[in-house]
């Protein structure tokens, strides 16, 4: 058995929020999660990954890939080696993407794939260690995974876990939030921001008129959720070794018109902008209230709390799937051989 | 999109009215366990504990303008909407002094002067009584909206499938609350419903599904209330799926050999009561004093409730036909 191992952990609540019926948010079926992940199979079969780990869930994914596996194998289709992470209670909560991620990175994932929105890569970017991680888009708001075809996905994450394309080629190193409140901490891929809510609710942030104040490792002028505040008024790339900050304010005169949830844009009052520096920890303001990491709160605090939030330069490595795919073209790593061997893509399969 | 912000944080009379509910449902449902155990309750009971979030949550939000139908497992629904505790206990006694004059028991309570249709021990059987009293709301024009609570096992019911396709065919005030507490009777949903959530059916009708955790009395109560307000506003039908565990079996005697350790988890981890109280205690909202003021008013009650019922009068055989047949 080789050593280039994958893993793809796939959030079965990803989609299925309070923002269908505030904001008419997309549904993201459980069949497509299912399908997404055989057409990564395909694809880590043809550039030769040699095991597959995939979490388990109640939500029906690992359930139906597990029927469809055997039905392609049964018609003579080679796939990898598939392992269930099963034999830990599933929860159905964050936890099982944690739990998930880091057995997957003990058994040798020099790749995880996570199907999911923000909410997902962020619970997964906890865990994850020096593997790469591949978000990939399923869920309500997507900031952080990228929305592409699965087949693309899986080929790069393959060439990256079997060693043909090198991971410091073509992975990068995401920033992170890091918010503290009394004890207590969360990270953030994109965005801290604070709400006057006083519960976490439905998690979701729909309702401008209760932030406070907004944090951001990156803020670009296409993005959907709340970074896109500032990705209009103060945008900073995701390469970049900075972050962004802003009270929020209803009345104030400054306003943006942002897309801060799908199907929700509305005029968003800032007074103040201010640069994030890596390592210091701003204050949030507010004396109580709620905070909300890539969109969906998290962490209530009070008066005693003195919650703050902080850059991080340390965040989880990412496959850049253009920079694989590139890389790939310079190698010829997809392309046949002249002598006439065949590379693992093109091969037929064995009936 | 102003009409998502009409949203109030709640105040301190709703978060004692919600406490109150949820401990009056669950004191209630152990009360119930505990007398059903001793004999005297006659025919069968099916208890909500475990699932207060919900009832509470979703009424919380109802006027007397709006209707509910209820399930198989409907003390708590029937409490939420209302129903007064005493003719309940009596009901489930069957007392004459109950919501039917004790000849309906715990799946027939039903109370139509507080808009509860009923408990109904016809299985899906609840969504198309919505579908009728939410039709005459809109034909009315009362600003009234009509809540069908059903399980996992009644989402797979042609009757829920049919009144969603109604309810939104005719675009009607109607919110299907789907509480999936992981089994019917002792099939699991994860194993019979085949879309996995239930609220993935919704875009098969084009209404919103959403999936709240049903254990968290807040994310129940902002998915309801904007759920409502959109239906009052003619916004049509929502899909709400609820995600919980019931704490007792199936129903009384069950021995519950399908499952394992998940109630004993659901009660320490995720408890709707404990959640509450801890958050609204944190918060400053409410005072210890003002929950132990409530759970020691609330065991009276029950106390009192119980009491009567066993002194109260059975049926006679001049009762049997009364209150069957409705004249029009």
């Amino acid at each position: 058995m080789g050593d280039a191992v994958v893993g793809v952990v796939a959030n079965p609540l990803s989609g299925r929020d309070i923002r269908r019926l505030v904001t008419q948010a997309s549904v993201f079926p459980t069949a497509e999660k299912a399908s997404m992940i055989q057409r990564m199979l395909t694809a880590f079969q043809a550039v030769g990954v040699d095991r597959v780990l995939l979490s388990t869930d109640l939500g029906g994914i690992s359930a139906a890939v597990l029927r469809a596996i055997g039905q392609r194998r049964s018609q003579g289709i080679r796939l990898p080696e598939v392992e269930f992470l099963d034999g830990q209670p599933i929860r159905q909560t964050a936890r099982d993407t944690v739990d998930a991620v880091r057995r997957m990175v003990d058994a040798g994932a020099r790749v995880v794939v996570c199907l999911g929105g923000d909410g997902t890569a962020r619970v997964a970017a906890t865990a994850i260690g020096d593997a790469a991680m591949l978000p990939l888009s399923t869920g309500t708001n997507n900031v952080f995974p990228v929305v592409r075809e699965a087949t693309i996905a899986g080929l790069a994450a393959g060439l990256v876990a079997t060693g043909a394309v090198p991971a410091e080629s073509a992975t990068t190193r995401a920033k992170l939030l890091e918010a503290r409140a009394g004890g207590r901490a969360e990270t953030a891929l994109v965005d801290v921001a604070v709400s006057t809510e006083r519960h976490v609710g439905a998690r979701a942030v729909w309702d401008p008129a209760t932030l406070t104040q907004v944090f951001c490792a990156f803020a670009e002028p296409d993005a959907i959720g709340l970074s896109s505040i500032l990705g209009q008024l103060a945008p900073v790339g995701r390469g970049e070794p900075r972050g962004v900050l802003a009270r929020i304010a209803a009345g104030a005169p400054r306003r943006v018109l942002a897309p801060i949830a799908p199907g929700l844009v509305v005029p968003v009052g800032v007074t103040q902008i201010e640069q994030m520096v890596p390592g210091t920890a701003y204050p949030i303001e507010a004396r109580a209230g709620v905070i909300a990491v890539d969109g969906e709160r998290e962490l209530t605090f009070g008066p005693r709390d003195q919650p703050t939030v902080r850059l991080r330069t340390d965040g989880p490595r990412c496959v850049d799937v253009p920079a694989v795919m590139a890389v790939s073209a310079r190698l010829g790593l997809l392309v046949p051989d002249p002598a006439g061997t065949e590379p693992a893509a093109v091969q037929p399969p064995t009936v | 999109m102003t009409d998502t912000l009409e949203r109030k944080t709640l105040t301190r009379e709703q978060l004692l009215d919600a406490y109150r509910t949820m401990r009056a449902i669950r004191e209630f449902e152990e009360r119930v366990h505990r007398e059903f155990a001793t004999g005297e309750i006659p025919g069968f009971v099916h208890l909500y504990a475990g699932e207060e979030a919900s009832a509470a949550g979703v009424c919380l939000t109802l006027d007397e303008r709006d209707t509910i139908a209820s399930t198989h497992r409907g003390h708590g629904h029937c409490i939420a909407k209302g129903v007064h505790v005493g003719e309940m206990m009596a009901e489930i006694y069957g007392r004459k002094t109950g919501s039917c004059h004790g000849k309906g028991g715990s799946m027939h309570i039903a109370d139509l002067s507080k808009g509860m249709l009923g408990a109904n021990g016809i299985v899906g059987g609840g969504p198309p009584l919505i579908c009728g009293t939410a039709l005459a709301a809109k034909i009315k024009g009362t600003g009234g909206v009509s809540v069908a609570f059903f399980g996992d096992g009644g989402s797979n019911q042609g009757t829920t499938l049919e009144s969603m396709n109604l309810a939104c065919v005719w675009n009607l005030p109607a919110i299907f609350i789907a509480e999936n507490n992981g089994y019917a009777e002792s099939t699991a949903s994860a194993w019979s419903v085949a879309s996995d959530n239930i609220a993935d059916r919704a875009a098969g009708f084009g209404m919103p599904g959403v999936i709240v955790d049903g254990f968290d009395f807040f994310a129940v109560y902002e998915a309801a209330s904007e759920a409502i307000a959109q239906a009052r506003r003619g916004g049509g039908p929502t899909l709400i799926e609820m995600k919980f565990t019931r704490y007792f079996g199936h129903f009384e005697g069950d021995q519950q050999t399908y499952r394992a350790d998940e109630v004993e988890h659901a009660r320490s981890e995720l408890d709707c009561l404990e959640r509450f109280a801890a958050r609204v205690t944190e918060t400053g909202e409410l005072s210890q004093a003002d929950l132990d003021a409530i759970d020691a008013d609330i065991a009276t009650v029950i106390d009192a409730a119980v009491d009567e019922a066993k002194a109260a009068p059975l049926p006679t055989e001049a009762d049997l036909l009364t209150d069957v047949y409705v004249r029009y």
